[in-house]
Order: structure tokens, then sequence, then C-alpha cells
């Protein structure tokens, strides 16, 4: 499996971390090379091993602004294999669809990654085994998971940059909730949501955290996210080796502040650097970049100058 | 045409059975059936419930002998085997609470004709679930933050949840009332008739403003959610004794409307399964399951190959249509 136990690090024991920020300006860049030049940055630990790319595949996509772009997905997984990663696998279990088949089909996956079987997996439907949960946020105790996922020795977490109607955004770590299998816990996984979300995502992110993050950011969705908010053009790429600094990275580009998302406040305990002092930030500065995303009425308390707690 | 076992049949029972059927569906589930008599969401997966209903429910659509009434039996068998001491069914192995794949287990297996016992005490533990909604608690809360919240429905409209405890939704409520439509009255609990008549006021309540159901909620911030294929389908299988509503009608348009850029073979068994429920004309299905078969073998998944085996059947008995006298 994955999570490490040295993945639960109080955050005054963990060393910076570290996330990039890159300009691409559309999804027919040249990713794939942008990609691989930044992941060799990181030195990541894949050589001869098993890396399972997980993008946000929520639905049926016709607009094409909901789902993880393949292009990304497509560049990743060249890229991994390119740092010598024995197999890389895309999986998902999409939260809102059961028909993945036509999810995939209908975004042209296969012209990004090739056939589809073997190399996509639909995380719904995979074998599952009881895993107990390593912390106690929620009342969840333990989720069945899939056999994919816990077997991968690196699992990258590959959201889209959006906001949420109830989390106030969706990026790596509320991109796990997709791992959670649709024929456990039905569409939606309703389950995590009545165990709480934020509760529920430090519960499952503590058990199989993610290895690293790259967010597609080239046109991410603001507003009533994850699904009908509207299409927001940013031209980046966000990638890094701790999911909680990814994230919080991502909502400064979004103008929010990590600290008042209640799920990233929560995660900085024990699972990644929040504050900005301890994240040291490769390619774009967040200032250059920085994006203001619309945020619905209930969220107002994220930006700086809201109505904070 | 396809590798796998062939399936001996007498001539007059195979002479109505297509092709695809013949040689595509029929041996892929023979082979994706396990030793211990069920089937895994994909051929050599661990066996599971939710499949191995399908599997049942598909060959109960058949005119069954020799190899594949031994396969139901056997399937039949292994569901009765992972019945939980309460009653209901796990959906994986291993886990000690009932869900939402008990009204598909008892559906599957009265279809078959087996376990009357077993069945009857699925029943019960269903009409016993109520959704976590139901709550005093629960209810107090929602009314205490009425002005707040962002899904506007009618939660005293209880129906079935995915897992113990959580939210009613469409697509469990709709296997349980479908199952429950299926029983004689004499096997009803007590507690059916309420049950029924809260889950399709469910049901109408969620249906999307232009007709069809999702997943999820059909308002969020007063925004519609778009329909889906699975979700209006089953609310609409569950719904077919009232076929002359508006709300069947309008759902059934945006079913047919949708039906030519359907890019899964799941969808498009279901969405087809539904119109001829529904006496609604199709194009033919076999052409299409074969271009999907030729592409990815779809995902080498068993419910979707079962659904086919049932889309491509002369006969279901599970679907069968509106009671005499109860549409509206």
């Amino acid at each position: 499996m994955s999570a490490s136990a040295s993945s639960l690090i109080p955050s005054f024991a963990r060393t910076p971390s570290r996330v990039a920020i890159r300009r691409a300006a559309s999804y027919q860049a040249d990713l794939s090379a942008l990609l691989f030049e930044t992941m060799r940055e990181f030195d990541l630990p894949v050589r001869g091993k098993t890396v399972l790319l997980k993008p946000n595949f929520v639905g049926l996509d016709p607009r094409g602004v909901m789902n993880t772009h393949p292009a990304v997905v497509g560049a990743a997984r060249e890229s991994f294999l390119r740092l010598g990663a024995r197999s890389v696998i895309v999986a998902d279990g999409p939260a809102l669809e059961r028909d993945t088949e036509a999810i995939v089909e209908s975004m042209r996956l296969r012209d990004y990654i090739g056939s589809l079987p073997p190399t996509f997996i639909d995380l719904n439907v995979d074998d599952v085994h009881r895993v107990p949960l390593r912390t106690r946020a929620s009342a969840l105790k333990e989720l069945y998971l899939p056999e994919a996922v816990l077997e991968a020795d690196f699992v990258v977490s590959m959201p889209k940059l959006k906001t949420h109607h109830w989390a106030g955004v969706t990026l790596s770590l509320k991109n796990m909730f997709g791992i959670v299998p649709g024929s456990c816990y039905g569409w939606p996984k309703n389950i995590l949501h009545w165990a709480g979300i934020p509760q529920a995502l430090l519960d499952l992110n503590s058990t199989v955290r993610p290895d690293f993050a790259i967010v597609d950011g080239i046109v991410g969705m603001e507003g009533n996210g994850p699904i009908q908010g509207t299409p927001k053009s940013c031209g980046l790429l966000v990638v890094g080796d701790d999911p909680v600094a990814v994230d919080s990275t991502c909502a400064r580009i979004m103008d929010l502040l990590p600290e008042r998302i209640d799920y990233l406040a929560r995660a900085a305990f024990l699972l990644g650097h929040l504050k900005e002092e301890r994240i040291h930030q490769l390619g774009e500065s967040i200032a250059s970049v920085r994006t203001p995303f619309e945020i619905l009425d209930s969220f107002r308390r994220l930006r700086s100058g809201g109505n904070g707690r | 045409m396809i590798s796998g076992p062939q399936v001996a049949t007498a001539h007059s029972e195979s002479s109505c059975r297509t092709p695809f059927l013949q040689e595509v569906c029929l041996p892929f589930l023979l082979e994706a059936q396990n030793a211990d008599g069920g089937l895994g969401h994909r051929a050599g997966l661990r066996s599971s419930v939710e499949p191995t209903c399908w599997a049942l429910l598909a060959l109960a659509s058949l005119s069954n002998s020799g190899e594949l009434s031994k396969s139901a039996r056997s399937a039949g068998s292994w569901l009765l085997q992972v019945q939980l001491q309460d009653g209901s069914w796990p959906s994986s192995q291993g886990q000690q609470e009932g869900s939402w794949v008990t009204a598909l287990a008892c559906l599957a297996l009265h279809t078959n004709g087996v376990g009357p016992q077993a069945v009857a005490r699925g029943v019960a533990w269903l009409c016993h679930a109520w959704p976590g909604e139901g709550g005093l608690w629960w209810r107090f809360r929602h009314w205490f933050l009425r002005k707040s919240v962002a899904v506007t429905q009618n939660y005293s409209f209880r129906g079935w949840s995915w897992t113990p405890g959580t939210c009613s939704w469409v697509e469990p409520t709709s296997y349980a009332l479908i199952l429950l439509r299926n029983l004689p009255g004499e096997l009803h609990p007590r507690r059916a008739t309420l049950r029924q008549r809260l889950g399709e006021a469910m049901l109408y309540d969620r249906m999307c403003p232009t007709g069809g159901w999702n997943c999820g909620n059909p308002l969020v911030y007063g925004v519609a959610g778009e329909p889906q294929v699975g979700p209006t389908v089953w609310a609409l299988l569950a719904l077919q004794d009232y076929r002359d509503r508006l709300a069947n009608q309008k759902s059934l348009e945006w079913l047919e409307q949708a039906y030519e850029g359907l890019q899964g073979p799941g969808s498009v068994t279901l969405a087809h399964l539904c119109l001829e429920t529904y006496g609604r004309p199709t194009p033919p299905l076999e052409p299409a399951l074969q271009r999907f078969y030729a592409a990815n073998q779809f995902f080498h998944s068993v419910p979707v190959m079962a659904w086919a085996v049932a889309a491509l059947s002369p006969t279901r008995q599970w679907l069968r249509p509106a009671r005499q006298g109860a549409a509206e």
C-alpha cells in the first residue's frame, strides 16, 4: 500500500514541502515535456514501481470542464514511464455516474493513454479489502478500498482546479473520495457526506495519502462547482509531493484562504504543510498567477476580508 | 467470433437467441462464474452479490436447460450462503452490514424460485431499513437550518439508502420498489404498502425538472441537474404501474432523446430495456452492442453483460409490464 507509516507526521516535525507552479497555455501545449521536466526536480522514487494515476472523472462532461483533462493524464502517464515506472495505470471511481466506460469514451481518454483496459481501471467495481482508518476524525473507523489502489506503490492524485458547493474547493485531497468504491457505498458515496466531508477526507487521506499531486488548472471551474460551475481559464499546472501544500497553494491561486477551508485546516496537522512559509515554491510565484475564483455566498468566509472564523 | 465455452442448448431454445447473445454474452457469463458459484464485477474478480444477482436475473430471462440451469443453481446457492444473519446481504464479501444489494438478491432469488424463506427475511429487513433522513434529530436539524439548505426536496418521502443510516437515493429506492412490485401481496410484510407509497412519492419528488432522474439531487442551489440514464431507467421501471402519468411520459421522452448519443454499453442496454418495457420503439440493439464490445469488451463487466442478456432475451419476468388497472 502506498500510504506509509511516515505519512502521519505532525507539521512541526515535517521538512518544508515543495510545490511547482507551471504555466501551460492550453491542452494542446507540450504537457509531457513540461511535466517530465518538472517531476524530475522532485527526484520521485518511482523506478521499477507501479504508479496509479487518480484523475477526477466525475461524470459525463460534454462541456469538457468538469473532469481532469485526458491530455494531462496522458502527459503524466508518459512522464512517469520516462522516469522509470514499471507500469502506470489510470484509475478512478466516478461518484455520480455508473457508466464509467461512457465517461472515458466520451472524453476520448484512449487517444491519450492507448487502449483502455487494462490501462484504465474502474475503481467502483474492483475487488476490495477492509482497511482500518488511521485517524478517527469521523465515525467511519474502516472502509473497503479497491485492490488496485492498495497494491499500487505510488499514488498520484490528479484533480481539476475547482470550487465545490459542499467543501469550498475540490483539489488533490478531495479527489481521493474517488477511490472509495461505489459498488460498496453507492453513487454518490453518501456515507462520506454523512460522516462529514472534512472528517472523512482526513480519515481517508491519512490512510491512503497521495504520494504526489498534479492539479489540472489549465481550465478550472468556479462558482457552483464541481459540476454546475463556470469554466475558468488559468493556464496552470500545480504539482508537488505534499498534497496539503499543493491544495493550499491552489487555494491561494484561487484567492482563497486555505486555513479557512475546513478539511485543509484539519489535514495540516498530520498530512502536510499549509503555511506559506513552510512551502518552497518552484516555477511561477503565486502572486504572478493569482486568479480570483467566484465562490458561492455560503463560502464568502474563505476570502480575505470575508466573514472568517 | 469469440473464444470461450460454447453454450449447448436444444435447437428450439437457441433458435430464438441472437448470435451476440449465444456466442458472446452467455459464454462470457459462464466463464466469469467462480468456483464458489458467484460472479465478480469483472471476470476473474472475487464473487460479489450485485453481479451475481444480475447474472441470475439474466439467466432467468432465458429458457434454461443444461449448463445454464446448473450455472443458475450454483449462483443461487452462493447467494443463499452469503446472506447475513439479519436477512440482509452485504455489498462485498467480508462486510457484516446489509446494504442496497439486498433488494437485488431478493429479486434474483424470487425470480428464480430459490430460497423463499431467505427472500422473506430479506424483504422484512428491507421494510425495516429506514434511511437516515427519517430520524427525528435529522428532521429537526433540517427544519432549523431550512433557510440555508442548498437542496430543496420533501424529506418526508423516504425511500431506501445505499448503506444503512444514510439518505434515500433514486437507485436503491427503485430496486426495492421493483422487488416489491414483483412479490405477490401475501409475501409483503406489514410495512410494505407504506414503504411503497413513500418510495414512489420520493421518486416523483426527486425527478429532474426536464424529466428523468439523476443519481444526486434534481436541484442544487436552484440549478437544475442533468438527468442520467441509469437512475432514469431504474426509476421508470419502478414506476411502470403509473406509465400514463405526465412525469413518466416526460422522462421517457428525455430517455428517447438521449438514446442516440449514448456512449457506453451499460447505458444503451439499460435504456433499451426500459423503452422496450414501456412499448416504445427502439433501434436494433445488437449492432450497437457489437460495436461497443469490439472497442472495450464492455470493460469485462459482468453486470453490463447480464443486462445485455436480459435486453436480448424474449422474456423478462422481473420486468413484467404494468399490473392491470394499476395505471392512472
